[in-house]
């Protein structure tokens, strides 16, 4: 929608039609646990009329699954047959939930793995009949899915196969402040362990078997195992896939008038180069925005994303986590200050010159500057000491 | 449409007073009283910023406004949109306090009201027809100015100096 948004302001008369396979109008993903949690209602997560975006004269067109693309004849397929022309597409069909499949029974009633809208009503339905949920998997998601199971009054229990929660965003020793507000909220947490088997009878889930023998009881699983690009469609086409759809700095894939944004597309790290792929809402609408730019004709360049980068309050824990945040066994600079109520890690290049990751947790202050400075690649000699003692300001850049 | 009005920095005259955040904290209390808002619970806040830079100098800092704001595509749950009059505008009741704007400003001017969960930032006095840091300024170090207007004095400053100096 944003790349819609962005066609839209440089080209008043344009066609614009999005396809999407879901049900319901375009909605902010990420809101999805307050549908779980009960404080808001499906309809208030709509993205059209709110923050920047106005869709105007944006055709959505829902339950349409694009099957095909012949990017020869510049058109495509949708489920039901019909065929849509195109001059510029755009592949913007984002990721699914990764199901592992060394677990047995994750088709149950009562298993989600929370990515739509739908996903999350059904949630917010089954929470009602559940007294207790087994999340599996550490990550924000399923963070944030456990904190509205809580709000709902249910017993959660929050099953990590890493030694300790948020291994993506940060190492075990980093994430204590945010274990111990876990803790405090009343989620447990199980680490070192996974589910290998998922119980259920004619009432839906009712168990989940760990590997290390144990059994839990109930009515409910949340699987947040991270996701992977919605790929498959691609099958058979001439876009080049590797992972996700592989686009340049300017969002377009190896076809003419083909581009790709979003959790689909392959995008780099100016930090450190590599080709990643992130699922991320706020890098989507970045390169969305980007490859609507060059869609509509303003050759834009993306400035590329970290692989790690997200914000969020996790009960009464703030934290910001971007760039390169694991060091173990590596050689770069490394200042980390723990205090009661804020923990931070700066994270330098090996020769201590640039700034290349940070975490934030309690206190994140000003957090947008240093990713400014990682992203930018900035010298830091003049400003390393404010970016350690966390007290960089808008002024040391003008001086 | 006329340009609307931004608020510009004449750093050469901030002398680090302060004045503007006083004057921005009571604007945003409940009673815009001095004496009141000093024992308001939850604690008003200030949105503009003097820092402070080695060896004197002395930086207010306010939210931009951006053209391109970064804040606002970044939001996850809509909440930033931008006024008819080109703020860039949190609406309170849709923030969920997730910080992602705090990730993204480049500024750093994007606070964060803890007591209510809510990012907070300039929203330029809407209530005012000039906002309380820029009356408030002693020295006129903050204007309130379209860019045509505030281009233009600086290119009559500029000039006026250019002659002075052709002069002596």
């Amino acid at each position: 929608m944003s790349a819609a948004e962005t066609i839209r302001e440089l080209d008043s008369l344009g066609t614009i039609t999005v396809l999407s396979e879901e049900p319901d109008m375009p909605y902010f993903r990420p809101m999805i646990p307050f549908v779980i949690s009960g404080k808001k209602r499906p309809d208030d997560l709509a993205v059209i009329g709110q923050g920047p975006y106005k869709g105007v004269r944006v055709d959505v067109r829902l339950n349409s699954r694009v099957e095909n693309i012949d990017t020869s004849g510049q058109t495509v397929t949708v489920k039901d047959g019909s065929e849509v022309p195109y001059d510029k597409l755009l592949i913007a069909t984002g990721s699914r939930p990764y199901i592992p499949p060394e677990i047995e029974g994750t088709d149950a009633d009562g298993v989600f793995a929370l990515r739509t809208l739908s996903d999350a009503v059904a949630a917010e339905k089954r929470a009602g009949e559940a007294s207790h949920a087994v999340m599996l998997g550490g990550g924000l998601l399923n963070l944030k899915a456990a904190f509205a199971l809580l709000e709902r009054k249910l017993d959660v229990t929050l099953v990590v196969y890493s030694p300790e929660i948020l291994s993506q965003l940060m190492e075990p020793e980093d994430a204590g402040l945010i274990r111990d507000a876990l803790n405090n909220a009343g989620l447990n947490v199980m680490t070192g362990c996974s589910a290998t088997r998922i119980m259920s009878d004619t009432g839906g889930v009712k168990g989940v078997v760990l590997d290390n023998g144990q059994e839990l009881s109930c009515q409910m699983v949340c699987i947040g195992k991270g996701v992977r690009p919605n790929v498959d469609f691609l099958e058979g086409s001439a876009i080049k896939v590797d992972q996700g759809a592989v686009v340049d700095r300017y969002a377009a894939a190896n076809i003419d008038n083909v581009f790709a944004a979003g959790d689909v597309a392959v995008t780099f790290d100016p930090i450190t180069g590599e080709r990643i792929v992130t699922g991320l809402w706020t890098n989507a609408v970045e390169m969305g925005r980007c490859a609507g730019y060059n869609m509509a004709g303003r050759p834009t360049e993306y400035t590329g994303t970290f692989g790690i980068l997200n914000a969020t309050q996790v009960a009464d824990e703030p934290f910001v986590s971007m760039g390169i945040v694991h060091t173990a066994d590596t050689d770069n600079e490394v200042h980390v200050v723990s205090k009661p109520q804020a923990y931070r890690k700066l994270v330098f290049s090996p020769d201590g010159k640039r700034l290349v990751g940070a975490i934030f947790i309690g206190d994140i202050s000003n957090a947008g500057m240093y990713r400014y400075v990682i992203r930018e690649r900035m010298p830091v000699d003049k400003i390393k000491s404010f970016i350690i003692d966390h007290k960089l300001h808008y002024g040391h850049f003008l001086g | 449409m006329s340009q609307p009005k931004e608020i510009f920095v004449r750093l050469d005259r901030c002398t680090g007073c302060h004045t503007c955040e006083v004057a921005c904290t009571v604007e945003h209390s409940q009673n815009k009283n001095l004496y009141s808002a000093i024992s308001e619970r939850p604690v008003p806040k200030k949105r503009v910023y003097v820092e402070w830079v080695a060896p004197d100098g002395r930086i207010p800092v306010l939210c931009r406004h951006c053209e391109d704001a970064p804040c606002m595509h970044a939001c996850i749950s809509g909440a930033i949109s931008r006024t008819d009059e080109g703020v860039v505008f949190t609406n309170a009741d849709k923030c969920i306090g997730c910080w992602t704007c705090v990730m993204v400003c480049p500024y750093g001017v994007i606070g964060r009201h803890m007591e209510e969960h809510k990012a907070y930032r300039c929203d330029r006095c809407p209530d005012r027809q000039s906002p309380a840091c820029v009356d408030a300024c002693p020295t006129k170090a903050l204007v309130y100015r379209t860019v045509e207007d505030y281009s233009s004095d600086v290119r009559k400053t500029a000039s006026r100096e250019m002659l002075s100096g052709e002069g002596g």
